[in-house]
């Protein structure tokens, strides 16, 4: 059994950056909270899922890549619908206050959402945790150059789709 | 063309992510620590009932077979003795009270039926009464003898 204290220093050490992917993949915050307890709670039932792991945050976005694609699986497709409607005023990034930035980060929000959601994974685990291509296929469970093509066409959507508004604020 | 890849990518980089709820991590943990609780809990049945398992198996290892036979057997008795008394339960649940007054002309009814075949039974048995008419030796000596 993990240790309470185990459980705090892996929630303090990593639960931002879960918290971050878990929002843009599910694009809910109330599933986003679901999600991270189940990973918790499977690692307290668990202890020794962690031993011989090098990575430990590159498992656990992995562990919860795979909860988040256990949740939508169950759910049916007029749920999804439903929560796709919902989501237009969930906001991914922290509140800007110069306007600019602010309005450059509500679009950015808007364009991640209508990314697919296998592109959203592979654009965020690159842009904001920083991993390489093969980091981020080893976790989805993909070959690398789908990581990397997953990404090309993810980023030059959102080019797309900032671009005016990119011009205008740089 | 302002957009560079590489411009465009460090801009989306820069851009700082919201921070978790900061009230999620009690939350969270109080919950973690909740379902560990329920395992532990789980976890002393189970080995209260493997610590009973074992000890069972100790004392019925020298002769299963017996301890078998004798728990077949109580087994046949429970359920022989669930089946009658259900029976006898039903049974007496099942026949109705006769009403008083036909209960009456049921009793009337035997009574005659006792007292015809009282009257008859009297001549059967007067009949196969043998007479008593003394020796018979000395019946014998009424045929002449010639």
């Amino acid at each position: 059994m993990a240790a309470p204290f185990d459980l705090e220093r892996l929630y303090d050490e990593h639960a931002q950056a879960l918290f971050s992917f878990l929002l843009s993949f599910t694009r809910s915050e109330a599933d986003t909270r679901d999600l991270l307890q189940e990973l918790f709670i499977k690692l307290a039932r668990r202890p020794g899922l962690l031993d011989g792991i090098r990575d430990e945050r590159a498992f656990l976005l992995r562990l919860s890549h795979n909860l988040a694609i256990d949740l939508m699986r169950r759910r049916s497709a007029r749920q999804r619908q439903h929560e796709q409607m919902a989501v237009e005023a969930l906001d991914l990034f922290a509140a800007a206050h110069e306007p600019d930035e602010r309005a450059f980060r509500e679009a950015l929000s808007g364009a991640l959402w209508e990314l697919p959601p296998e592109q959203r994974a592979v654009v965020h685990l690159k842009l904001w945790e920083g991993l390489t291509f093969e980091q981020i296929a080893e976790l989805l469970d993909i070959p690398v150059n789908t990581a990397a093509s997953r990404y090309r066409y993810g980023l030059d959507k959102l080019r797309q789709r900032l671009r005016p508004l990119y011009d205008e604020i740089i | 063309m302002s957009l560079n890849t590489d411009d465009f990518e460090q801009s989306l980089q820069r851009q700082q992510l919201r921070q978790i709820p900061p009230e999620w991590r009690a939350e969270i943990l109080a919950k973690t620590q909740h379902a560990t609780r329920n395992i532990h809990h789980a976890s002393f049945w189970r080995a209260i009932i493997s610590t009973l398992n074992s000890q069972l198996s100790t004392l019925l290892w020298p002769s299963p077979k017996a301890w078998a036979s004798l728990a077949a057997i109580w087994l046949l008795l429970l359920i022989v003795n669930a089946s009658t008394s259900d029976r006898s339960i039903a049974a007496g649940r099942a026949l109705p009270r006769p009403a008083p007054g036909r209960l009456m002309a049921w009793r009337e009814q035997e009574r005659l039926l006792t007292e015809l075949l009282g009257t008859r039974e009297m001549p059967t048995a007067e009949k196969t009464k043998p007479t008593a008419t003394g020796p018979r030796s000395e019946r014998q000596t009424e045929f002449p003898i010639i």
